[in-house]
């Protein structure tokens, strides 16, 4: 996967390019919309980071100059602004997607394979997940470990289909919000834990081998291995 | 900002002023009517006496010197019809005979020595007998058989008798009657025609001032953009206009530096937030197992604490300055609170406490989606924070007309007494709450931003009732392209 990371400030870009090559991605970083503009059009890139705050230009300008040059790659934009403005809005109904600084890792990651994967959709989708023994029937919204029914609750279910969508990777509780309750908020209280917390009940019940991990101060991991 | 004018054309100042100036202009044209007519009218009675007295004197003397043959009466009476052909402000009448004027002559025994006019006389004699008339002095006389008066002139012959000459007032009433009808008919024409033009000019004047005031109460929360209209007279109102809108500028320009300062006090914050953020990360993946990964950990999640409080600190300055940005989107509030409360529930559960929400019908609201969200949170978290065990929170969503109220009601201790009158000012908290005191007065800059209120109670039962109530439809139907303006800046 080449990636194209749009970042003014070298101590982001740094640490951004290194965890980013770490997960998998070929990096190429450019600190000024100038270089990103050459670099996008030479580069053949999948996917493509922008910050908004970049010096020599304003980064939503910079995209929509790609697009009409013909740069049909995926962006997530990466904003230090505190509210989010309506062409940032627009170009997330477009299929790109944004981050507001700062961020978790994680959070990153998962937005990038989200964008990706909706820009490649797999044929048909599958309506059964399997992660080691934990099996889901996404039709029948029902789910069992080692061939023994769980007991979940409908919000439940959505949270641990959203695990098993992500095993083996780290999910963030801010993650978790927008993509089972459908809210980017920050609350001051554990709300997010206690459901996990619940849910780890049920599926890692006493004697199994635990699936669901807590990394603190990073979020959560479905074991897959 | 929303106080609806209900159907201004009734309440406008233009009638009350175009009543009060049509009034005055009528009661003094009037005044100065009824002193003209008082003029006319004693001008008339001054020739008719003149004329009277000068007739009678006439006839006076063609009486005495006349010799009293069988000829008397037919050369008297003659005279007096020809001095009453020429009867000043005369009106042709109806029929032939004169019963305009009299001429009248008494014998000394009070019998009619001679009379023409119409009728017989006798009626005439009779009234003139009732009344002591003086000589030269003409005199009303109210006659039988006559409506209108007769004014009356008498003179004292040498023979005893009295020769009497007497002027109907009708042709003198009527010429006053007819200028009066006139007067009457031009006043209320002039009266209705003033009337139109001031009403016609105020309303003119006013509607540009209710113009004003209505673009200016559109001008509200966050709304800046829009100018009061202008003409290019130079009179009040325009100046008025002027300065409001030089007024508004001088917002604009220090609301626009607001933002300025927020969103670059934000983004020189952020940027170094995300790079500790990301390198702390990075060290935690390399040393995820051992001792050093916990102050790691503590890093991390006092870094995220640290932004939200940043997040918030502005947003309630901004909001404290009228001045936060929306992007307004269908809500449909119900929804949102039952999954918040789904959200919530285990939480509370653990904590021993109870949430209850009422069911609410569908409601749903123009807002920003993601300040309404982060509002509802904080009435959550502020309930799951301070709450001891063992109580009940009710959330109930009360839909009226034009307005929408969520209540977050508990039976716990409620808010102490010595925070209450700050409860919504920025770093308030309780003695005990381990929050950072914002929680309250950013419910209340969301709920101001949106045209709303936020109020905090104690309930007479105890408990604390916190209430936020928001505009159904955002007062300004203008207000949604703010937000592609602010990108265009």
């Amino acid at each position: 996967m080449r990636l194209l990371l749009v970042e003014d400030e070298l101590d982001i870009q740094d640490f951004l390019r290194r965890s980013l090559e770490e997960a998998g991605y070929q990096v190429e970083a450019a600190s000024d919309g100038k270089t990103a503009q050459r670099l996008a059009i030479d580069g053949a890139f999948d996917i493509l980071i922008v910050d908004l705050g970049l010096p020599d230009q304003d980064g939503i300008s910079l995209i929509l100059r790609l697009r009409q040059l013909g740069v049909r790659a995926p962006v997530l934009i990466l904003s230090a602004r505190r509210s989010v403005d309506d062409r940032v809005r627009g170009l997330e109904q477009g299929g790109d997607d944004y981050l507001t600084k700062p961020f978790a890792l994680a959070e990153l990651l998962a937005r990038l394979r989200n964008l990706l994967k909706r820009n490649n959709p797999p044929g048909n989708e599958a309506t059964r997940l399997r992660v080691l023994d934990l099996e889901l029937d996404l039709l029948r919204r029902e789910a069992s470990r080692s061939g023994q029914m769980l007991q979940l609750t409908p919000q439940e279910f959505v949270l641990l289909e959203y695990f098993c969508r992500n095993a083996g990777r780290v999910v963030t509780r801010s993650m978790i919000l927008d993509q089972v309750w459908g809210m980017r908020i920050q609350p001051e209280t554990n709300v997010v834990d206690v459901h996990i917390y619940r849910l780890r009940g049920k599926v890692d019940s006493i004697g199994q081998q635990p699936l669901i991990r807590t990394l603190r101060g990073v979020g959560y991991v479905l074991k897959d291995r | 900002m929303s106080s609806k004018i209900a159907s201004p054309k009734l309440r406008s100042a233009a009638w009350r002023i175009s009543f009060w100036a049509s009034l005055a202009f009528a009661f003094g044209t009037m005044l100065v009517f009824i002193f003209l007519q008082e003029f006319v009218e004693q001008d008339i009675q001054r020739r008719s006496d003149a004329w009277l007295s000068g007739e009678v004197e006439v006839l006076g003397n063609v009486a005495e010197r006349t010799p009293k043959d069988r000829l008397y009466g037919r050369v008297v009476g003659e005279v007096a019809e020809l001095a009453g052909r020429e009867v000043p402000n005369k009106l042709p009448s109806e029929n032939d005979a004169n019963d305009s004027v009299f001429f009248l002559q008494r014998g000394s025994n009070d019998s009619l020595q001679l009379w023409v006019g119409a009728g017989s006389g006798t009626d005439t004699l009779a009234a003139i007998l009732r009344i002591k008339l003086i000589p030269d002095q003409p005199t009303d006389v109210r006659v039988k058989g006559f409506a209108v008066p007769f004014r009356v002139a008498c003179i004292r012959v040498d023979d005893g008798s009295r020769i009497y000459l007497g002027l109907s007032e009708r042709d003198e009433l009527r010429v006053l009657r007819n200028l009066r009808i006139r007067f009457l008919l031009w006043w209320l024409l002039i009266v209705f025609f003033g009337f139109a033009i001031v009403f016609l000019t105020t309303r003119r004047m006013l509607s540009h001032v209710r113009r004003i005031t209505e673009a200016a109460s559109q001008i509200g929360h966050s709304d800046l953009n829009t100018r009061v209209p202008t003409t290019k007279r130079n009179d009040e109102v325009a100046q008025l206009a002027l300065t409001l809108n030089r007024m508004l500028d001088r917002i604009e320009s220090s609301m626009h530096q607001l933002h300025t300062i927020t969103d670059s006090l934000a983004h020189d914050l952020r940027s170094p937030l995300t790079a500790i953020r990301g390198k702390l990360e990075m060290s935690l993946s390399a040393s995820s197992h051992g001792e050093q990964a916990e102050p790691i950990v503590c890093a991390l999640e006092e870094l995220d604490r640290l932004t939200e409080f940043l997040n918030q600190s502005l947003d309630v300055a901004e909001a404290k300055a009228d001045a936060l940005r929306l992007t307004r989107t269908q809500i449909e509030l119900d929804e949102l609170l039952r999954v918040m409360t789904d959200l919530y529930e285990p939480s509370m559960a653990d904590k021993g406490l109870q949430i209850r929400l009422y069911n609410a019908d569908r409601v749903t609201i123009q807002a920003d989606a993601a300040l309404i969200h982060r509002m509802i949170a904080n009435l959550f978290d502020n309930e799951l924070k301070h709450l001891p065990a063992a109580c009940t929170v009710s959330i109930r969503l009360q839909a009226e007309e034009e307005s929408v109220s969520i209540v977050f009601e508990d039976n716990g201790p409620g808010f102490s007494t010595e925070v209450m009158p700050l409860l919504f000012e920025s770093r308030v908290k309780g003695k005990e709450s381990n929050g950072h005191g914002l929680g309250l007065a950013f419910i209340d800059a969301v709920a101001r931003a949106h045209g709303g209120t936020a109020a905090a109670s104690n309930r007479p039962k105890g408990g604390a009732q916190v209430t936020v109530t928001l505009p159904r439809v955002s007062g300004v139907t203008s207000v949604s392209p703010i937000g592609m303006v602010h990108a265009a800046h």
